[in-house]
């Protein structure tokens, strides 16, 4: 593990640098004061060097992202810098780790970032339950103010309160502005009109944290690490029954099942892999053996059916029951839909209510051509791609792991026989929906006379 | 068309102006894109409900037709030619009725429910939903007036999107997020806003529904009529609908230059009226023992007698509320008939402004508003307040000018304002000489009716700029049409007799006034003609009674200077005002047809330019403007100032009497409406309120020279130091200096 | 609430282009000062101090789940239920917490003293389970951690 390059998480020795002097002392504001001599242009032109793709999920490249931001003699109203530290995809952790541990260079990201898209304003949007991390941000935010390394460049940390969907980007937006996290329509694009309506480029936490070191040794440099589509390092975030879960930074290309079974220690309690969730719940699911076969990059994943995604992967061994994974996962997205759309705010319930229909035997083969399609029904034509990608990781489970499924029906229950790792597993919708009962209806109307 | 955009649609060709919605442009070929959550009154497409997904050549996913513009080239497939589009719609129906309840036979929507007929044109015949659909309790009332219920809801989000961006109230709004969201008020505060009722017209289901119109009728046996709403000076049009000769409920006509398809709820919801309980249904005669009912011919002998005996000394009060033919119809009798040319009218709007004539929607593109007058715009004509927040959305400056104003002003100050304002050197008046799209707003009383308004408008050099306009608000909704009408009836010079032997008070506004109840006073015989009995027992000698607007034929003028015109919807249970008005002509040699389009005839040969009533339309144009002609100077210069504090004394308040949109003789009538009703308060600014130890909800005594009243403080961070603002049916006979303390 | 709570807030709208941004933050200091949640005088407070109406915060308060229109524990326990969590025992934790402390997941002690939760992904997916007290993340949580969690709600 050693011998893979840290640019993330270099000069840490495993640790956290939450002392300015101590980030100085191992190289740190090196990449600012360069950039500060640099023009926007030959910024942006660093980052296409470079290939970074955004570290959120959407691997849209970064340099190019920033060039859609229109000059300040084409838009005279003020441009924004949004950063999206609302981690919530289910299997997701780096950008925590980021913050607890490199939250200077993080900063000083953000501030090479706005001098690259010629914003003075600053907005960190943290999701509301990193509340030590929001404390350490705070701190190092206050020690850089201190020290008047700021320039003139506004930073406003701003703490979400719970809601996945403020990830997107446009409904992470509405809710900076003081409104319900509900996605827009796009076009206009948040580079055109976003926060504000006005200029804003909306980045990742760690795309940002990788623009230090990319300023620092030059975009050619880090282009050379990782592989060709999928340039540098990516935190990966491994989680699930592994021996050893966590934060690891590999180069682009790292083969999954090394991650697994080297960097990860294998599967704990002796049991086998079963199937890997790669790049968090919103990627299609992988069987055992084609996770022994991907690498971990754009291009591999794709051609296996699924996706880097958040570079989230979570490990599952034969104890997990898939239909009960099916039930988990609707029922996560289920609860986080922001209800702005048909097709996700209705199509969501609906697919956690035959997946439980399902689980618990009483379901039909019927049913399983309906769950698909209403999935289908689903993909496609929602606002946003929440309901989207409820269908779509349910549709691969079914696809992947179809005989338990119909073991399920045929059955007329659950083979695991409440021995599944997933068995009883409670969320928040249960509860909910435990107290939404039926109501007392035909309360006759009062009319105030 | 050289801006054209040529889209194919479904194998047709069609070019639209750029800029075009897709929605429209499929319109415009004869192609239906279906749609819930669209409409652009509201603001730019949301694309949240998925009904009217299409597939666009080039583009892999299926897109939300609605939220996408005519492009050249455009090649987009709806329903009708593409399976997927019509599987994507088909899906988005089916969606909606996973939890939609089977509610139609008892629903008020059913049969002009847009989730009806598209279920029909796409949806799904059957259901495969096999679980237990939520339930919520119903229906909930969000106010007297609204009616909602949960279940039907499919959240399309029109009516808290009209509640926060086009009404400004904030008060409908979503709670909760996903399957759980529901459309709810604050705890159990009902949505108490001038413009609440048009969520009901948004509403595609029946989740919003008008308490009123609650069971009342099926689409299929009812008849709508299309009028103008006879209110206020705005003269939105309107749908009565009507079943079995009784009025319904009344529906916007949407005007998109005048009222831009909302309606107020006074507007709305007032129409319970014409079936008042104490509404007049005979003629009544004072004899011995008070007024008794007596048959028409008799009262019609009896106000001949009472006309013929007062014969030179007759005065007549006009409301402002009559229609045009009315008006000129007791000109024809009281001046043609018998010389009576003396008549007091409150209000008027002043001919001058003619020269800056607009349509409403002007205030809705402007860049810069200056409204000078103590009364809220919303107070006196509603539509102007929803142009004026259009305005401020699109980035326009509104300045107001009075006790309220975000320039504090003096009460009765809006003259001198203007008067500022058109000095060279003066800042604002500068930005409003330069500005293409700059309006002036009177609202309130004096000025000449406008006159002061036109003078500066004028000054300003708002001639000749079609983005600039001058609006003056008066306080009846017919004014100009009621006193030019009745000028029009006869040549002839007003005196003012003393003492007045005879006052014909028309209509209930001159009825309810006290201006007007003091020249009863004096008058040795009163001829009141009114809707209710209240309102002129006591002092008239006889009573005729009188029709609501939506029961008159006629044609009546709005704020604009555009005439409008009124159909009769129900036949009033009354004999209408032209009927015996003819008949009573006649007895004093003045001919008057009892036929409204007769009498218009007339009238538009004198004033009108010989204008057809068939050239008014369904939605009348309004002229194009007329060259500057100066009014009439101020007849009294510093007449105005006399108006303001006189005897002031040390720690006396200005009285600021206001009507409020909810009060007056109708509103009072409709059992709904009272909680929408003034509170019984009295307003005094921040610093005031602070020298007397007061706060918001003490109970405080208001007291003038001889009179007092206990009314409930508040405290207004807008209002101006030394003025106290009441509602005018609360502050009963107080002088204009008032003592306020702590009770 | 005090003069305070509305210049605190104040010093917050100064932070936003937009006044309206101070909502989040407002509710969150309102929150803290009403008991860990918000009932309507809160609301009502907030939105004075922001020229907002009291409806379009119960809009904002309600669409989040931090923040809670219903009274709450003076104390918080919420275990992350998500994928990862659950597949590394985050069931058993939550029963022996329902155990422990006597009360049903969603629901509040009788005392007063703790609201118990499922949420979703707290985002410490490596270090399951994840159990927030008070929102402050305790990490790799077993059955055998959950005695100990409980005393140190104490009262």
């Amino acid at each position: 593990m050693s011998a893979a390059p840290e640019v993330v998480f270099a000069g840490t020795d495993g640790g956290a640098i939450t002392d300015l002097a101590a980030y100085e002392a191992v190289g740190g504001l090196t990449a600012l004061r360069r950039a500060r001599e640099m023009t926007p242009e030959q910024i942006i032109a660093e980052l296409d060097a470079s290939s970074l793709r955004g570290r959120g999920g959407a691997f849209f490249p970064t340099g190019r992202k920033w060039s859609f931001v229109p000059k300040p003699d084409q838009n005279p109203r003020p441009h924004y810098l949004v950063v999206n530290a609302d981690e919530s995809e289910p299997g997701t952790f780096k950008d925590r780790e980021i913050m607890l541990r490199v939250p200077f260079r993080f900063l000083e990201g953000c501030l090479i970032a706005a001098r690259g898209i010629e914003s003075q304003h600053v907005f960190v949007y943290i999701r509301g339950e990193y509340e030590h991390e929001w404390e350490i941000l705070v701190s190092a935010l206050e020690q850089l103010r201190e020290a008047k390394l700021l320039g003139g460049v506004t930073i406003v940390l701003h703490r979400g309160a719970g809601a996945y969907i403020c990830g997107e980007e446009t409904a992470l937006l509405e809710s900076l502005e003081g409104r319900r996290g509900q996605p827009r329509t796009k076009p206009p694009f948040p580079a055109i009109a976003g926060l504000y309506a006005s200029p804003t480029a909306v980045n990742n936490v760690e795309s940002i944290t990788t623009v230090t070191p990319i300023i620092e040794m030059g975009g050619a440099e880090y282009a050379k690490l990782g592989v060709e589509d999928s340039t540098g390092t990516r935190v990966f975030s491994l989680s699930g029954n592994v021996v050893r879960p966590g934060n690891y930074e590999l180069p682009h290309g790292y083969p999954l099942r090394d991650l697994i079974h080297e960097v990860g220690g294998g599967i704990a309690d002796g049991r086998t892999l079963k199937a890997v969730i790669p790049g968090g719940s919103s990627t299609p699911i992988l069987t055992a053996s084609e996770a022994e076969k991907v690498t971990l990059d754009f291009d591999s994943l794709s051609k296996a059916g699924s996706a880097i995604g958040s570079a989230a992967v979570i490990v599952l061994d034969d104890r997990c029951c898939m239909v009960q994974l099916g039930v988990r996962v609707s029922q996560f997205y289920e609860h986080e839909s922001c209800g702005k759309c048909t097709p996700c705010r209705v199509g969501t319930r609906w697919l956690t209510h035959i997946l439980q229909k399902i689980e618990s035997g009483r379901g039909t083969h019927a049913d399983l051509d309906l769950l698909l399609d209403v999935g289908d029904r689903i993909n496609g034509t929602c606002l946003c791609p929440l309901g989207d990608s409820d269908a779509i990781a349910v549709a691969s489970y079914v696809a992947k792991f179809r005989e338990e499924f119909l073991q399920h029906i045929e059955e007329a229950g659950c083979p695991f026989h409440g021995a599944s790792s997933l068995d009883g597993i409670v969320a928040p919708t249960d509860v909910h929906e435990a107290h939404v009962g039926p109501h007392e209806i035909h309360r006759p109307l009062e009319v105030v006379a | 068309m050289s801006d054209g955009v040529k889209v194919t649609i479904d194998d047709r060709e069609i070019e639209v102006a750029k800029g075009t919605g897709l929605v429209e442009t499929a319109e415009a070929a004869g192609i239906e894109i279906p749609v819930f959550c669209y409409e652009p009154r509201l603001g730019p497409a949301v694309g949240a409900c998925r009904m009217c997904l299409v597939e666009v050549e080039g583009l892999p996913k299926l897109q939300a037709g609605c939220t996408l513009t005519a492009q050249d080239g455009m090649v987009v497939r709806t329903a009708a030619t593409s399976k997927r589009a019509a599987e994507g719609q088909h899906g988005t129906l089916e969606f909606i009725l996973v939890n939609h309840p089977l509610d139609c036979p008892v629903c008020d929507k059913g049969g002009e429910c847009p989730l009806q007929d598209l279920t029909f044109r796409y949806g799904p015949g059957s259901t495969r939903m096999t679980f237990a659909k939520m339930t919520f309790d119903k229906p909930i009332p969000v106010s007297p007036l609204i009616a909602l219920d949960r279940e039907r809801c499919i959240l399309c989000y029109r009516c808290t999107r009209f509640s926060s961006d086009v009404a400004e109230d904030d008060q409908l709004i979503a709670r909760n997020r996903g399957a759980y969201s529901e459309i709810a008020t604050f705890g159990e505060d009902p949505y108490r806003a001038p413009f609440s009722g048009n969520v009901i017209e948004l509403c595609p289901v029946g989740a919003l529904t008008s308490t009123q119109y609650r069971f009342e009728a099926r689409p299929w046996e009812i008849q709508d009529v299309p009028t103008v709403c006879g209110l206020c000076p705005a003269g939105c049009n309107i749908r009565a609908t009507t079943r079995e000769g009784a009025v319904k409920r009344v529906q916007s006509r949407n005007h998109p230059e005048i009222d831009g398809g909302w309606l107020c709820d006074k507007g709305r919801f007032t129409y319970p009226h014409l079936r008042a309980e104490d509404r007049v249904g005979e003629p009544l005669q004072r004899g011995p023992l008070g007024l008794e009912p007596v048959a028409w011919d008799a009262a019609l002998d009896r106000a001949e007698e009472l006309l013929r005996g007062a014969r030179g000394t007759i005065v007549t009060a006009l409301s402002g509320s009559e229609t045009n033919e009315i008006a000129y119809g007791l000109g024809v009798l009281l001046r043609r008939g018998l010389g009576a040319h003396s008549a007091v009218l409150d209000e008027s709007t002043s001919a001058a402004l003619d020269a800056f004539r607009a349509p409403l929607s002007t205030i809705g593109d402007a860049e810069l508003v200056v409204i000078v007058g103590d009364d809220d715009v919303v107070d006196r004509a509603p539509a102007v307040d929803l142009w004026l927040r259009k305005a401020r959305r699109g980035g326009a400056e509104i300045v107001t000018v009075g006790a309220r104003g975000s320039v504090p002003a003096p009460v009765g100050g809006a003259a001198d304002a203007l008067r500022e304002l058109t000095d060279p050197a003066h800042d604002l008046g500068k930005r409003l000489r330069a500005s293409e799209r700059a309006v002036l707003v009177w609202s309130g009383p004096g000025g000449g009716g406008g006159a002061r308004l036109a003078e500066a408008a004028h000054k300003l050099g708002f001639d000749g700029k079609p983005g600039c306009a001058a609006f003056h608000l008066p306080a009846t909704p017919n004014p100009r049409g009621v006193s030019e009408a009745w000028a029009a009836a006869a040549d002839g010079d007003e005196s003012d007799p003393e003492p007045i032997g005879l006052l014909v008070v028309s209509g209930d506004e001159a009825a309810g006034s006290p201006d007007v109840r003091a020249l009863a006073e004096q008058a040795e015989a009163v001829i009141a003609i009114t809707m209710f009995h209240s309102l002129a027992v006591g002092w008239a000698d006889l009573v005729l009674p009188a029709t609501a607007s939506l029961e008159r034929e006629g044609t009546s003028m709005n704020l604009e200077g555009r005439l409008q015109r009124l159909r009769r919807t129900v036949i009033s249970p009354v004999p209408d005002e032209l009927a015996w008005l003819s008949k009573l002509a006649a007895r004093f040699d003045a001919e008057l047809s009892p036929h409204a389009a007769v009498v218009f005839e007339e009238l538009s040969e004198r004033i009108y330019g010989g204008l057809r009533l068939e050239q008014l339309g369904e939605h009348a144009a309004l002229p194009a403007r007329a060259a500057y002609v100066a009014p009439e100077p101020s007849r009294a210069p510093g007449a105005e100032a006399a108006q303001r504090a006189e005897g002031h004394f040390v720690g006396t308040l200005r009285l600021l009497r206001y009507t409020p949109l909810f009060s007056g003789h109708q509103v009072e009538r409709v059992a709904e409406l009272q909680f929408q009703r003034p509170e019984e308060e009295i307003a005094l600014s921040s610093g005031d309120a602070g020298r007397r130890g007061i706060s918001t909800g003490d109970v405080v005594t208001v007291r003038s020279n001889g009179t007092s009243v206990e009314l409930r403080a508040r405290v207004d961070r807008k209002l101006v130091e030394g003025v106290a603002r009441v509602a005018d049916e609360h502050a009963a006979d107080l002088h204009a200096e008032v003592e306020v303390v702590k009770a | 609430m005090s003069q305070t709570f509305y210049d605190d807030v104040q010093e917050m709208r100064a932070r936003y282009p937009d006044p309206r941004s101070a909502v989040l933050p407002a509710l969150q200091l309102a929150q803290e000062r009403h008991d860990g949640w918000l009932p309507e005088a809160a609301l009502r407070e907030v939105a004075d101090a922001l020229d907002l109406t009291p409806a379009y915060c119960l809009s904002i308060a309600s669409f989040y789940d931090m923040f809670h229109t219903e009274p709450v524990g003076r104390h918080s326990v919420e275990v992350c239920t998500n994928v990862s969590c659950a597949v590394s025992g985050a069931q058993q934790v939550l029963e022996a917490l329902e155990r422990e402390l006597g009360i049903g997941v969603g629901e509040t002690s009788g005392d007063g003293n703790v609201t118990l939760r499922a949420v979703e992904c707290l985002g410490g997916c490596g270090w399951a389970t994840v159990v927030a007290v008070d929102n402050r993340h305790h990490l790799h949580v077993r059955t055998a951690d959950v005695p100990r969690i409980v005393k140190e709600l104490g009262e």
